[in-house]
């Protein structure tokens, strides 16, 4: 029994551990990439804590486990929405880049203006 | 299920149903449905707030069927109810603003081949961007044009998202609910073109962050409870073994620092000020006045009717209200420090959120060991939380109105002048009487003149400070008080006053006037209205906030 409590308590540490460092890492970088990368990190420390927290009781909790997925899935949105925003904004600096993208998004982007341009 | 119920389950499900649909239909359609569903969810308000107010009953709604701790359960008390009232209120006002203004929506891009033909005709015309936006279409195909189809799928969702937060009977909910008007907040704050990017970014970080501490502080708390029912993990630590304790504060710790990141509390406010100044005008007021105020309902909920309070949350609570305070002080002298008005008014928000943080002390109980002893007076330390709470909602309430209003006018002056530097808007007071006098409201408000709402919040706010004892936070909310009421002025007069050298003065352009017509001036003026006028219900509001209280 304290073997298993042990290995619970290893888990927490190592959950709080990776999740400390990625928001030291979070906050102390100014690449934008490496924050985005930082902010997985923290999201992977926090899932192990609760994931560790869900084994502590003598039957897994499934409830923690659905909190464990849904953070997931949030995370990976918001990694979605993230990158989208770091390739703006470093696509400003690269003018090329930018040009070349939205020649690819015209087609859509067009039909939308249209739209507006009948309101205005 | 009865009609009230049905509402209840319409208030969060219907704005997530039009976001959906309305992703896939053009622009046009899309205003439609958006005014539409800010028809319908005042209408749906309407029998949730009879019965929470009049009736004095919780709605209750177990959707599915599903009783917890297996289903989902939307729950109206009376602090559901006052927030739910300011989301349906504000967000109604800021749709129709948006519909009748889509220019106001945000910013995109569009191709020359489509865009040349209508430009003469076109409002926009690029005529709005800023030098530097300017400058970098010259060798590129995209033209940046004012309004963003966008916006009205990611403020639908958003708002959905707000009232789950309002209305969610369970923490789990209450995660998913917030996370959602997180993600949709980090998107409409994109809407506002090259400049805000950076902005967003930085928000998303921080609501992310914020978020995950949440998740773990509900993880904490399920594993001691072993439900995410608020009332019944209330039930649960209230009489949970004292070897439990320190797990729950923990996780009140945790949940406090994540949602004092995502509010913005001094020394975490550095993102909102580019988040809330960059967005765009119809944004800011939303983001203001309702996103921020999610974590604090979250906040209120979790300290009051989830983890009991105790001796061992001192230190917590009086952090808590140092920062408060910090925030009160600091924030309004960075917000006179301003030149340009939206930056003014995000650090107005910065200084108004401290305000409610000072109620920290007054759960944290009496510094003088038991409520005052005064002669004849019989106060209860209840008595105490519960006066306090209804300042803090009644601030916070007032704080929506008003500022949704101030930033909806200092995002029209911005997006018809070109500029919100307040020099440059010299007198432009004159041709825009409505929205200054919008202004003048809501800055009465803002600054807690009687007889706005947020008077009576400071009223009962210090009452209760002076009943625990704690006359410094009276000292805060007097120099907040003058402070705010100088950084207004400082925003308002420029308006008001003729420049004195006539070549700076700033000229309409002639095709932007007629878009300056009454209906835009009507929603913030409609909300600085509101603002005073809701002071007469300062007292309607202590007995709604007493549905469904802990006490």
């Amino acid at each position: 029994m304290t073997e298993v409590v042990s290995t619970v308590q290893w888990y927490l540490i190592l959950g709080t551990v990776v999740g400390i460092a990625g928001t030291v890492r979070l906050m102390l970088t100014r690449d934008l990439m490496a924050r985005l990368v930082a902010m997985n990190v923290v999201g992977i420390g926090s899932l192990l804590v609760l994931l560790a927290l869900g084994a502590a009781a003598p039957e897994i909790d499934p409830v923690l486990s659905a909190l464990v997925i849904t953070g997931l899935v949030i995370t990976v949105a918001f990694t979605g929405v993230g990158a989208v925003l770091i390739r703006r904004i470093e696509g400003i600096e690269d003018t090329q880049e930018e040009a070349q993208e939205d020649a690819q998004e015209d087609p859509q982007e067009g039909r939308e203006d249209e739209d507006g341009g009948e309101r205005g | 299920m009865s009609l009230t119920q049905s509402a209840l389950g319409a208030l969060v499900l219907l704005p997530l149903l039009v976001a959906a649909v309305t992703a896939v239909l053009p622009h046009t359609p899309r205003r439609t449905l958006g005014v539409g569903t800010a028809l319908v969810l005042p209408v749906l308000l309407a029998p949730v707030l009879w019965s929470t107010a009049v009736d004095g009953d919780v709605v209750d709604l177990a959707l599915g069927g599903y009783e917890p701790p297996l289903g989902i359960r939307l729950r109206a008390d009376g602090l559901s109810a006052a927030f739910l009232t300011l989301s349906v209120v504000v967000g109604t006002a800021i749709t129709a603003y948006a519909a009748v203004l889509p220019h106001s929506t945000g910013r995109r891009i569009v191709s020359p081949p489509t865009m040349q033909p209508e430009g003469p005709a076109g409002p926009g015309g690029g005529a709005q961007p800023e030098p530097a936006e300017q400058a970098a279409p010259a060798d590129r195909p995209g033209v940046w044009r004012p309004g963003h189809p966008s916006f009205w799928p990611l403020w639908l969702a958003c708002w959905s998202g707000l009232n789950a937060v309002f209305l969610s009977g369970d923490l789990f909910n209450t995660y998913v609910g917030l996370e959602l008007v997180g993600m949709t907040a980090v998107a409409l704050v994109a809407l506002g073109g090259r400049s805000s990017w950076q902005a967003a970014l930085r928000y998303l970080f921080v609501a992310v962050l914020g978020s995950l501490l949440l998740l773990i502080g509900i993880g904490l708390l399920v594993s001691i409870t072993g439900t995410l029912d608020v009332l019944q993990a209330g039930a649960v630590l209230a009489d949970a073994p004292e070897e439990t304790r320190p797990a729950a504060v923990l996780a009140l710790c945790l949940i406090t620092v994540g949602m004092c990141l995502k509010v913005a509390l001094v020394p975490f406010h550095t993102w909102l000020i580019p988040a809330h100044a960059g967005a765009p005008s119809a944004v800011s007021p939303l983001l203001s006045a309702l996103v921020i105020k999610a974590p604090v309902f979250v906040l209120l909920r979790v300290w009051l009717w989830v983890v009991p309070a105790g001796e061992d949350l001192a230190v917590l609570t009086v952090v808590l209200s140092v920062m408060g305070a910090a925030a009160v002080v600091g924030g309004s002298v960075l917000a006179l420090r301003q030149t340009h008005l939206k930056p003014l008014i995000a650090y107005s928000t910065v200084a108004q959120v401290g305000y409610w943080f000072l109620f920290a002390a007054m759960v944290g109980g009496s510094s003088s060991g038991s409520p005052e002893g005064l002669p004849g007076v019989d106060i209860t330390e209840d008595d105490v939380v519960s006066s306090a709470l209804v300042g803090t909602v009644a601030m916070a309430l007032g704080h929506g109105l008003a500022k949704a209003a101030m930033f909806l006018a200092a995002g029209f002056l911005k997006d018809l002048y070109g500029t919100d530097e307040m020099d440059r808007l010299r007198g432009v007071g004159q041709h825009h009487p409505g929205l200054v006098m919008a202004m003048g409201l809501s800055a009465v408000g803002l600054a807690g003149l009687p007889i706005s709402l947020s008077f009576s919040g400071k009223w009962m706010l210090t009452t209760s400070a002076v009943a625990a004892g704690h006359y410094w936070a009276v000292v805060v909310i007097v120099i907040g008080t003058i402070l705010s009421a100088a950084y207004l002025v400082r925003a308002i007069a420029p308006l008001l006053v003729e420049s004195e050298d006539e070549g700076t003065a700033v000229e309409v352009p002639e095709w932007q006037l007629e878009h300056a017509s009454v209906l835009t001036q009507l929603p913030p003026l409609v909300l600085g209205l509101l603002t005073i006028v809701a002071g007469f219900g300062g007292a309607l509001l202590g007995d709604l906030l007493t549905v469904g209280a802990p006490w």
